[in-house]
């Protein structure tokens, strides 16, 4: 055992320490492609949310959560509280509110402080602030709000600025996170500044000891109108995750493109090795070593690149989580749920997955060359001058795989997604770059051999023996051609895919957003926080002369089917709406909204319609004051503002059954020659000492494509890492290149080759290596890309994307990239200049 | 006589108010089932609920539930709420407690709230006064017989009451004075003699019960008592069935107030009124709580020369301590005890309830809770979110 243990260092480990820089590049890549997984699954974990943790963390964890669209009817809670069981309830009211009106708002959550039972308490028992019950205008906020006790602070809630006095700080308990940050007054003080007066948000329950969950959630079914929803503690939890999932599996995916990369290059640094040692592996062999001991040695070769690999990748990964949280928090913000990214925590599941992938991956990519290397007979090995490794690669076979595989790879993406995920389409993505590495080999001969010919017409040599010396080593370059135009067929796609939904939103936002003033309540607008105005401001513009129309509309976050949505009433009487949405092929706009004012009648947005698989003529139940009421679909539309999905009903409908005539924003038509700047300024004058924010119509396209560009910002940094270890392999095999043609460059240098044409030669190397991989790369990439915005996206997230051609975006990218390439030569270029020629033949 | 509950709701809010609270006057004119309700004019008010009950086989358990109202003054600001539901004027507080006396068991709860949704509160108009789904439903009002409810996580515990004699007031000239100052009084009456039965829900088990219970209601508007260090109360039901109820005030010079005072209730229903000089107590054995730290005189000697009575008293189950850990509320021993004696030369016992205030230290500041009565100390963030759970 011990023989063997210093063979394996001797053999394995000792020449690693040698090559010092090629063995620190593969460790580096490893490390960023498990750093790129680990940091996209904490930060996943972070972003998808700590609203309701932290209020958990206030209020203790129940089992039975009481909810109504548009919110619950205080007195339920008095007929609950009578109930002769040992039930525990907490009213909640839930909003949002805005520390002196700026940066993102905070939950602000209301309750029963005088009746709340103890484990609150211990929260709130903190700070010595004036009294709850004699000035009513005290709040407790969380310790990472900065604030103290006793200080004045002024919070922006729906449309007004609000005085409190912070009565104490939140502590947050023992063994949790603080992540609280969050705001707490008291459930009075918390209606009346929240308008919700005679409402409740949600009523959490903890059932009485003895008897299953479900018992009790049915015996207070009986208790509460069918409105109300009674589900288990945590479905909303559930839901939202379920929400997410989407969105953190395609994420998640993407974080592997960097993995996969670096599988490309593990590949190749153990083929060199292989390669380096033949003579070792001969004698090894001789000596009465078994294929096995070859094998396994290189095995624990790429094992030891992978342990150091993945935990450099914790360190990066970590690191890395702390921007992809923000990142991505961005993403989450913009079209799923307010909340709070939660700390980033790096627990030992994620870390043991992360390393056990890096691991695994990499053992993959090695098998291939530590099998070769235990077939290698060890005559032949120790045979001298052989030192040269051809490629035995079975060009026929391999062309005829990557048929195979890209033919099976297209008939995938036509597959449905499997329990809502396009696990097909991602198999597909897959088996497409697989193929297109299997074809790599004989694309890399046909474009030499008609590359050969062109650059005989060039002046100069280095290019011709750059060529020369790729088809000389095509074992190693193609892998590496192969590795990089992954990269690049990624970035291609994701460039095109991105580019072709930000075109389809601004065609769309021009259609949809034909109004001259939009307004609403100042602070932060998300999917499920919807502040609303005060409705005599709609009412005064109206009166302005030179105001054609003004579209009210109210939204509610709601829960269809288990998964959240939002419920709109707007205006669909006004003439200037008509055109405003922009229906399926196929449905008569005009004709909808006029029967969209008759009644019980519903139009939703695309991904609702498939998320939910609603159908034109289909019936929605949607709980509403007191029971549930039938809308009938009318028309599907398009919409790209929020992902779980819009139920528009008539303002009026919904007002019949939800009589709160505050709006969530408002429409303003300006009659035609009205002059707009006037108008503005009575508008403003409107506006005055209330939180409302006034957009023209161009400034609020603006926001809407920023929010945009940066829900994607995370996918571009994505591509970015994966390029990253595509180009540190170039350099990785560039570099080992050099030293392997050490006799052949000091030759040319010794036949009086200068310098600059043996960088020449390397530079050419490396950016025909570049060429080759971008041109596949780019063909591949728009192959992917066809994947991603009709299948992945599709039934990911049930947008329709128009494909677009984002010329500059995917010329941007690939000049980057080739440059990148070119730039991962000069390093190796530098050293085979520095070699000293007398002393390379010398040592032969 | 059970002023101790003003230390802790003094304590929730008494800062310079301007509006004066009614004091309880000589000469008040009860009105049933008016006065079985509500005085809102009256800053703090409490119906309270004890008994001796009994299984078909003899196990004996004890009950005591109570409902605490106080009126709170608010600044204009709190005051301004357009909406009156939350609004913290009147804050309730209810005890529960059962006491498995032939099982060695004391459970008790405490629970706060306003009146909110429905959350808490008094009502004429319902009959009724509860606190969350502890309640007590005057089912007739006429002979008043009462329906009982209360439960928490440990039992259930549900009582028809039936008074066999009717509501005796307590005090003299209709008030029950309990010092010099004029407004050291209380509206006080008491129901005490009524039939009891119910059921006992408890682990999974259900046993019937049937005993003795006895009702107090008072209301007042009473000022700080700095002088006094505690009390001792009484309720005492014979079988020979006539009661009495007896309260001893020490004060903290170490004396004993000359306002202690008592109630003979004959036979026949009739009260009559006992003043300090008419009745004598005296301590026995002690039992010191391992919780608070303090020591109770869980035995006493009592004599009533005037009637020839002689009784002793002791317990079965000696901890009956209300110890709350977060000391939120005051602790105070509480319990089911029985007696027995002699009157007029005849022997007999009796069954009835004790309480003992003022034994345990405040922790916090060294000296007795009970002396904070409205020593103008602030409403504290912690009691504003007072409830405890055993």
């Amino acid at each position: 055992m011990a023989a063997r243990l210093i063979l394996f260092f001797r053999l394995i480990i000792a020449p690693l320490t040698r090559e010092r820089l090629r063995t620190g590049l593969t460790i580096l890549a490893i490390g960023l492609g498990v750093g790129v997984v680990v940091a996209i699954d904490l930060a996943g974990q972070a972003a998808a949310g700590s609203f309701h943790s932290s209020l958990q963390s206030l209020t203790g964890k129940g089992d039975l959560l009481i909810t109504a669209t548009g919110g619950l009817d205080e007195k339920i809670l008095g007929r609950l509280v009578s109930l002769p069981y040992a039930f525990d309830f907490t009213p909640r009211i839930e909003d949002f509110a805005a520390i002196n009106g700026k940066g993102e708002a905070v939950p602000f959550i209301g309750l029963d402080l005088i009746g709340h039972n103890s484990d609150a308490i211990s929260n709130l028992d903190q700070g010595s602030g004036p009294d709850l019950l004699k000035d009513g205008d005290a709040v407790w906020v969380g310790a990472s709000l900065k604030l103290h006790a006793g200080q004045r602070v002024s919070l922006l809630i729906n449309d007004q600025m609000r005085r409190f006095t912070v009565a104490g700080i939140l502590q947050p308990r023992k063994n949790e996170i603080n992540e609280q940050n969050v705001i707490v007054a008291d459930i009075g003080l918390a209606q009346r500044v929240t308008e919700k007066i005679g409402k409740l948000d949600s009523i959490d329950v903890t059932v009485p000891a003895g008897g299953s969950i479900q018992f009790w959630q049915q015996l207070l079914r009986r208790q509460v109108p069918a409105s109300v929803l009674i589900e288990p503690e945590g479905e909303r939890t559930a839901e939202n995750r379920k929400m997410l999932a989407a969105f953190r599996l395609n994420l998640r995916v993407l974080s592997y493109v960097a993995l996969i990369v670096g599988a490309f290059l593990i590949y190749n640094t153990i083929s060199i090795s292989v390669i380096r040692r033949r003579n070792e592996i001969g004698v090894v062999r001789a000596l009465g070593g078994t294929r096995m001991l070859v094998a396994g040695g290189f095995l624990c070769e790429t094992l030891f690149f992978a342990l150091i690999g993945s935990g450099l990748g914790l360190v990066i990964g970590r690191l890395m989580a702390v921007t992809a949280v923000k990142l991505i928090g961005n993403t989450v913000h913009a079209l799923y749920i307010s909340s709070q990214p939660a700390p980033v925590h790096l627990t030992w599941s994620a870390a043991a997955a992360g390393v056990g992938l890096g691991i695994a991956v990499s053992l993959i990519a090695a098998l291939g060359p530590a099998l070769e290397a235990a077939r290698i007979a060890p005559v032949e090995a120790m045979a001298r001058g052989c030192e040269e490794y051809t490629f035995t690669w079975r060009s026929n076979r391999l062309g005829l795989y990557a048929i195979v595989l890209l033919c099976v790879g297209a008939l995938l993406a036509e597959l449905p997604p499997l329990h809502g995920a396009p696990i097909f389409a991602y198999l597909s993505v897959l088996l497409l770059v697989a193929g297109t590495a299997a074809a790599i080999p004989a694309t890399v001969i046909r474009f030499s051999a008609t590359g050969t010919g062109l650059l005989r017409k060039l002046p100069g040599a280095a290019p011709l023996l750059a060529m020369r010396s790729l088809q000389a080593s095509l074992g190693r370059t193609s892998i590496l051609t192969a590795a990089l135009a992954t990269a690049v067929a990624m970035t291609a796609s994701i460039a095109i895919m991105v580019g072709s939904f930000r075109e389809t939103v601004q065609v769309w936002m021009n259609d949809q957003l034909e109004a001259d003033f939009y307004l609403r309540p100042a602070g932060w607008t998300g999917p499920d926080q919807h502040p609303v105005m005060n409705p005599d401001i709609a009412d005064q513009i109206e009166r302005l002369p030179g105001v054609a129309a003004v579209e009210r509309s109210r939204v509610y976050p709601f829960s269809y089917q288990g998964a959240p949505a939002t419920l709109a009433g707007a205006e669909t009487s006004s003439a200037e709406n008509v055109n405003a949405r922009l229906f399926l092929p196929g449905e008569n706009r005009s004709e909808i909204f006029s029967k969209l004012q008759t009644g019980n009648y519903a139009v939703v947005s695309e991904p609702f319609a498939y998320k939910h698989r609603v159908h034109v003529g289909d019936t929605l139940h949607i709980p509403m004051a007191g029971e549930t009421q039938n809308f009938t679909v009318l028309g599907i539309y398009y919409d790209y503002s929020a992902e779980n999905g819009y139920v528009v009903v008539d303002r009026h409908t919904l007002l019949k059954y939800l009589p709160d005539q505050a709006e969530s924003s408002l429409a303003v038509y300006l009659k035609r020659g009205a002059a707009s700047d006037t108008l503005r300024k009575q508008i403003d004058q409107i506006i005055t000492g209330r939180a409302v924010l006034i957009f023209p119509n161009r400034a609020l396209r603006q926001a809407a494509i920023q929010i945009f560009d940066r829900t994607f910002r995370i996918t571009y940094a994505l591509e970015a890492v994966a390029v990253a270890v595509a180009v540190l392999g170039i350099a990785g095999a560039l570099l080992a290149m050099v030293i392997d043609l050490r006799r052949d460059f000091a030759l040319l240098r010794f036949l009086g080759g200068a310098k600059q044409q043996i960088r020449a030669i390397i530079l050419s190397e490396a950016a025909l290596l570049g060429l080759i991989a971008t041109g596949i790369g780019v063909v591949l990439g728009i192959a992917l890309s066809l994947i991603l915005i009709f299948v992945i996206n599709k039934q990911s997230f049930g947008w329709t994307i128009q494909f677009h051609w984002p010329v500059a975006l995917v010329i941007t990218a690939l000049t980057g990239i080739y440059g990148a390439t070119i730039l991962a030569g000069l390093y190796p270029a530098r050293m085979a200049i520095r070699m000293e020629p007398i002393e390379v033949i010398h040592e032969e | 006589m059970r002023s101790r509950t003003t230390v802790l709701l003094l304590a929730l809010a008494l800062f310079a108010s301007g509006q004066t609270w009614q004091i309880a006057l000589p000469g008040y004119r009860y009105e049933f089932p008016r006065d079985y309700f509500n005085h809102p004019n009256y800053q703090t008010e409490w119906w309270y609920y004890t008994g001796n009950l009994k299984t078909a086989e003899g196990h004996r358990y004890g009950f005591e539930l109570t409902f605490f109202r106080e009126g709170i003054h608010l600044t204009p600001q709190a005051a301004q709420s357009e909406d009156p539901t939350w609004r913290p004027d009147q804050i309730y507080l209810a005890h529960l407690a059962l006491s498995d006396i032939d099982g060695g068991h004391f459970f008790h709860v405490a629970r706060l709230n306003r009146a909110g949704p429905g959350l808490a509160g008094v009502s004429l108009e319902q009959r009724r006064e509860w606190n969350g789904n502890w309640q007590v439903l005057w089912t007739d009002l006429s002979s008043g017989r009462q329906q009982l409810q209360a439960m928490c996580d440990q039992f259930k515990l549900t009582l028809a009451l039936t008074p066999e004699k009717p509501a005796v007031v307590n005090g003299k000239d209709g008030v029950s004075r309990k010092g010099p100052e004029p407004a050291e009084t209380s509206q006080y009456f008491s129901f005490t003699r009524i039939e009891a039965r119910g059921d006992l829900y408890k682990g999974g088990t259900h046993a019937a019960l049937s005993g003795l219970a006895w009702m107090d209601h008072e209301f007042f508007s009473g000022p700080a008592r700095t002088d006094l260090a505690g009390w001792d109360w009484f309720a005492i039901q014979l079988e020979n069935g006539e009661e009495l109820m007896l309260y001893r005030l020490r004060l903290k010079s170490g004396g004993i107030s000359p306002y202690s005072s008592g109630t003979f209730v004959d036979s026949s229903g009739a009260a009559h009124f006992l003043d300090a000089s008419e009745f004598t107590l005296s301590t026995g054995e002690q039992w010191h709580s391992s919780a608070s730290r303090a020591s109770y005189p869980v035995a006493w000697t009592i004599s009533v020369p005037s009637l020839d009575l002689r009784l002793s008293e002791w317990t079965d189950l000696k901890n009956q301590e209300l110890f709350d850990r977060n000391r939120l509320t005051p602790t105070y021993w509480e319990g089911a005890v029985s007696y027995a004696g002699a009157i007029q030369g005849k022997p007999l016992t009796g069954v009835g309830y004790l309480e003992m205030t003022g034994y345990a230290k405040d922790f916090g500041s060294g000296e007795s809770s009970q002396v904070n009565l409205g020593s103008g100390r602030h409403f504290q963030t912690r009691s504003g979110t007072n409830r405890t759970r055993e």
